[in-house]
């Protein structure tokens, strides 16, 4: 009978009972019948027979047994035998459980995050069906930002391929729901037909139309996210007609979304949609205003390279008619060529374009990989342990088999053990990854925009975690299992178990292995260590600690508010704590930023632009950038008529390069019309704008022509107990002046470097977890093979071999193991490590270094882990070590 | 106390024997031809019969189908496998080795 109809036995045992019970009356009629025929009247038959039959239910009961049960029942006492084996190696039980949740958990935490950002698809109507568009020069990396004019441009293109429709980035803005009190919405500008394209339907009112496209600012609707209406309004189904206020506009709550919809753009949590149609003018006309993401569906029959072409065609004429405007600009030749060169991308994905995927996604798989080499090592060592616990039970297994077990028993009970020990640590592991996932979760996103991902405990992440144990169960179990499976009675009983050659011989590549894995993970963990201390250590240019940031804003506009700006620096440098003050447009690393392109007169106009940034008097003082040459801007710098301007060394190198920038004029970029000169009057130092990574730009500092950006102080105690009192004295001053936000400028910093510190935490972690579990799996398999090898030890001792040719030979075993082992994980580390050098920060494969650290790890665990053993091995007595046998 | 099973061991070499001497039986017929044929003096017990019958298809000696016999009674009737037959020959040779070798030491002691 096969295996699948004796677990189907299992299930209709009712059928079974009845079948055997006809079997049995059948049985006792045919009997009673010869009876009679004999001559016996019907009662005395069945007397006989019932007599003689005995109890027929026991009999049935007895048969059933034979068919159903053996092989649960197997199972079950090899499920207990196991249970005792492993509680009896208590200690050894619990580090092979612990070792191999940790590997299990990690794993099922990248899985986790690696689901939530980029394997699960959206809950929308058939997501397979859906792509985003990118653009950009050939051979550039493609940008996702596109202007109205563009989407109408391709909407009237793509009439039979496909339907395309727009949404926003996700920001929070400031809105003012209930109340007088401001909150965070986080919310999208979308065109009429996203829902109807994504297939969303409302869970409560209605969602927006084509029609809410129409005319500028005529449509101030707004959709909430199913979940935002939960955890705001408690599921209020009054909110509908409800209005709030939206920046300057009154908005009217309309719908709700349906459950579980949160957005297009994976880590982003969206709390409500409005029609893109609600902004400024030229958001709308304007084809350089690229602030929308365009996605599609494509149309029944069509394919992603069908839909492409036709709107590749679109997309070049529009390219061609917008280019008119680069030429009466005087752009250069090089950018309009590019410009009208740029070709559109079209990727199928259902998530839209997603920053947080774009910068994570690597960094996830790699992680991933990382965690998926610390569970073969935590496999291998588990082999280990189950080889080394095979051996010991060499006898026992011999035993059996000369007893008459089959030889797949015993692979059936090894294998037991091992899945014993595969499904506590499974249990572990997953507690773990799901307490883990959330926490990396919350690591993932900067201070004003949490990243959002869905991973709760499901079933998604419950198998992944039983199969990954399922697999791990077969890698370090099946070895040992055949292994101790393939005993030979004879030799196992004849010398109680002197033949550990072979046995040796498992253990040796195993050893190897798990060795070259632990360097390829200590490799790639330390580089990311090394290069996130460098990042760390990188000279910004300005001094980041004891600064505090407060963007202030102003209720209403106001002419010439800069001439405030001295008076309002002047009352904030009073405020006692403060040392000194200035403002910026937006602060360094904020994120915003504005580029031109710098024209010299008398020059050929240059493609590169420089970063330009309106500072106040104050501002390098206070950021501690250096004052190279000339002067600061003073008070009267910020009067409309002024041409004082400040540069940086950057800027003074690339655009007056041999020559003392000091005292050159240039005609100032704006967007105003008015032929604007400036006067260099200051030569700064440099410092990163916008990244750790890149140097720091030509940067242009103008002087601040508006009461607005971001007022940084630099604090003589902790700045955030002295920014409360900033943002006071800020917002008695009048002019309608309002502080948002307050920040210190050392968590924009941190913020840049998220994922390179990510990556050095989890793989540095992963790095220390592969170490110690070398230096575990070395110290078993060397005490193992001390013990196997007590009584040759014994022999040599008392032969006269000294103690330290005792400890060479134990010690140069595992030496050339180690060394082999080393030698692949050299060369494996640096495969891997073609992967990762692109999120490496001036830190190489081939430095000395990074092949350094990992080795001297290995090195001093393999030390730490060999001492023990060979201190053992020295001190083994001759008498006792042969008087044992 | 249960009478002692005069069979000891030797019942799936005597089904085995049976149904591939006979053919298809069903368990009762079994019982009936074994007691014939050795004179009364073998009794096979319905308590072991069965659970060894199950025991045989289960190791897939012998298998078994459900049959409607002349008097329109549903019978389960077992015959011998391929691999029934090689187990019998194995165990027939083992059965004559083993008494050929008590037989000796019964004479000879």
């Amino acid at each position: 009978m096969s295996l699948l109809s004796r677990v189907a036995n299992a299930f209709r045992s009712g059928r079974m009972d009845r079948e055997l019970d006809e079997e049995l009356r059948f049985h006792m009629e045919s009997r009673m019948a010869e009876l009679m025929r004999q001559g016996m009247s019907a009662e005395e038959a069945g007397r006989t027979v019932r007599r003689r039959m005995g109890n027929s239910l026991a009999t049935r009961e007895r048969s059933r047994d034979i068919r159903l049960m053996p092989w649960i029942e197997s199972l079950w006492r090899d499920a207990r035998f196991g249970v005792r084996v492993l509680v009896k190696d208590r200690v050894v039980t619990a580090a092979a459980v612990a070792s191999l949740a940790l590997a299990i958990g990690t794993c099922t935490a990248a899985f986790a995050l690696i689901d939530a950002m980029i394997l699960r698809p959206l809950p929308v109507y058939q997501p397979d069906r859906l792509f985003f568009l990118t653009s950009g020069p050939e051979g550039e990396n493609a940008g996702s930002g596109f202007s109205y004019p563009a989407l109408q441009r391709l909407r009237a293109a793509s009439g039979d391929q496909a339907e395309l429709f727009a949404a926003s980035p996700v920001f929070p803005n400031p809105a003012i729901l209930v109340g007088g009190q401001e909150e965070k919405l986080r919310n999208q500008a979308v065109s009429g037909n996203f829902f109807s394209a994504l297939g969303i339907r409302p869970a409560l009112g209605r969602l927006l139309s084509p029609d809410d496209e129409t005319g500028v600012n005529q449509h101030p609707f707004a959709v909430l996210s199913y979940s935002y209406w939960m955890r705001r309004f408690g599921g209020d189904r009054n909110v509908i007609g409800r209005r709030f206020l939206f920046g300057p506009v009154q908005y009217q709550i309309i719908g709700v979304a349906q459950k579980g919809f949160t957005g297009v753009e994976a880590g982003t949590l969206t709390d409500a949609w409005m029609p893109l149609s609600m902004g400024a003018a030229d958001s709308l006309t304007k084809w350089f205003w690229e602030w929308l993401h365009i996605m599609g569906r494509l149309k029944p029959g069509v394919t992603p390279p069908q839909a492409r072409q036709v709107l590749q065609a679109a997309f070049t004429n529009a390219h061609r008619d917008w280019a008119a405007d680069l030429y009466r600009n005087n752009e250069p030749p090089q950018r309009i060529q590019s410009f009208l060169a740029e070709s559109l991308h079209l990727t199928p994905d259902a998530g839209g374009p997603s920053d947080l995927r774009e910068r994570f996604a690597r960094p996830m798989w790699i992680l991933a990989v990382v965690a998926g080499l610390v569970l073969l090592i935590a496999c291998s060592n588990l082999a280990n342990l189950f080889l080394a616990r095979a051996a010991a039970r060499e006898r026992e297994m011999a035993l059996r088999i000369s007893i008459g077990a089959g030889r797949a028993k015993l692979i059936q009970q090894v294998i037991v053990e091992g899945a014993l020990v595969a499904a506590a640590a499974c249990a572990l592991g997953l507690a773990f990854g799901a307490a883990a996932a959330p926490a990396i979760v919350g690591m993932l996103g900067p201070w004003n925009l949490p990243v959002y991902l869905d991973v709760h405990l499901g079933w998604r992440m419950v198998s992944f975690a039983a199969a990954a144990s399922l697999a791990a169960t077969l890698l370090f179990a099946l070895a040992p299992a055949l292994r101790a499976s393939g005993v030979t009675p004879q030799e196992a009983l004849k010398a109680g178990g002197a033949k550990f050659s072979g046995r040796r011989a498992i253990l040796r590549p195993m050893l190897a292995v798990q060795i070259a894995l632990s360097f390829a993970v200590l490799f790639v963990g330390g580089m990311f260590v090394l290069s996130f201390v460098k990042l760390a250590g990188v000279d910004l240019g300005f001094s980041r600690d004891g600064v505090a940031l407060l963007t202030i804003a102003r209720q209403a506009p106001e002419k010439n508010s800069q001439l405030h700006t001295t008076e309002l620096l002047e009352r904030v440098r009073g405020v006692p704590g403060v040392r000194a003050a200035g403002i910026s447009m937006w602060s360094l690393f904020s994120g915003d930023v504005w580029t031109d392109s710098i024209r010299i007169p008398g020059r050929a106009p240059d493609p590169a632009s420089a970063t330009i940034l309106p500072v106040s008097p104050g501002f390098f003082e206070t950021m501690g950038i250096r004052l190279l040459a000339g002067r600061d801007l003073t008070a009267r710098d910020l009067a409309a008529n002024s041409s004082a301007v400040i540069v940086n060394q950057a800027f003074a190198h690339h655009y007056f390069p041999g020559e003392e920038a000091l005292g050159k004029q240039f005609a100032l970029p704006g967007d105003s019309n008015k032929d604007h000169t400036g006067q260099i009057v200051g030569i700064v130092g440099d410092v990163h704008y916008l990244s750790v990574r890149e140097p720091a730009p030509p940067t242009l500092y103008l002087p601040l022509d508006r009461l607005q950006g971001t007022l940084a102080v630099r604090t003589a105690g902790d700045p955030r107990a002295i920014a409360p009192r900033v943002r006071d004295a800020v917002q008695s001053f009048g002019h309608s002046l309002k502080v948002r936000e307050i920040v210190l400028q050392s968590t924009l910093v941190d913020d840049a470097l998220i994922r390179e510190r990510l990556l050095a935490l989890l793989s540095g972690f992963f790095a220390i977890v592969a170490a110690v579990l070398a230096a575990v799996g070395l110290y078993g398999v060397l005490s193992y093979s001390l013990v196997r090898r007590r009584r040759e030890i014994g022999i040599r001792v008392a032969l006269g071999a000294r103690r330290s040719s005792v400890v060479r030979l134990v010690i140069s075993d595992i030496a050339v193991v180690t060394a082999l082992g080393l030698a692949a994980g050299i060369c494996g580390g640096n495969l891997l490590a073609r992967a990762v050098t692109k999120l490496l920060y001036e830190v190489q494969p081939t430095d000395m270094a990074s092949i350094a650290l990992p080795l001297g790890c290995l090195l001093a665990a393999a030390a730490l882990a060999g001492a023990r053993p060979a201190i053992r091995a020295a001190r083994v007595d001759p008498a006792l070590a042969l008087r044992e046998e | 106390m249960r009478k002692q099973d005069a069979l000891q061991g030797s019942l799936p070499l005597l089904v085995l024997k049976i149904l591939a001497r006979r053919g298809p039986l069903h368990g009762y017929g079994m019982t009936a031809h074994i007691e014939r044929m050795s004179d009364e003096v073998l009794r096979v017990e319905e308590g072991s019969l069965y659970p060894a019958l199950h025991r045989m298809e289960e190791d897939g000696w012998i298998r078994a189908k459900w049959v409607t016999t002349e008097n329109r009674r549903r019978a389960r009737m077992y015959e011998v496998t391929a691999a029934g037959r090689k187990q019998l020959e194995a165990e027939e040779g083992r059965w004559r080795a083993v008494t050929a070798a008590v037989d000796q030491v019964l004479g000879q002691a």
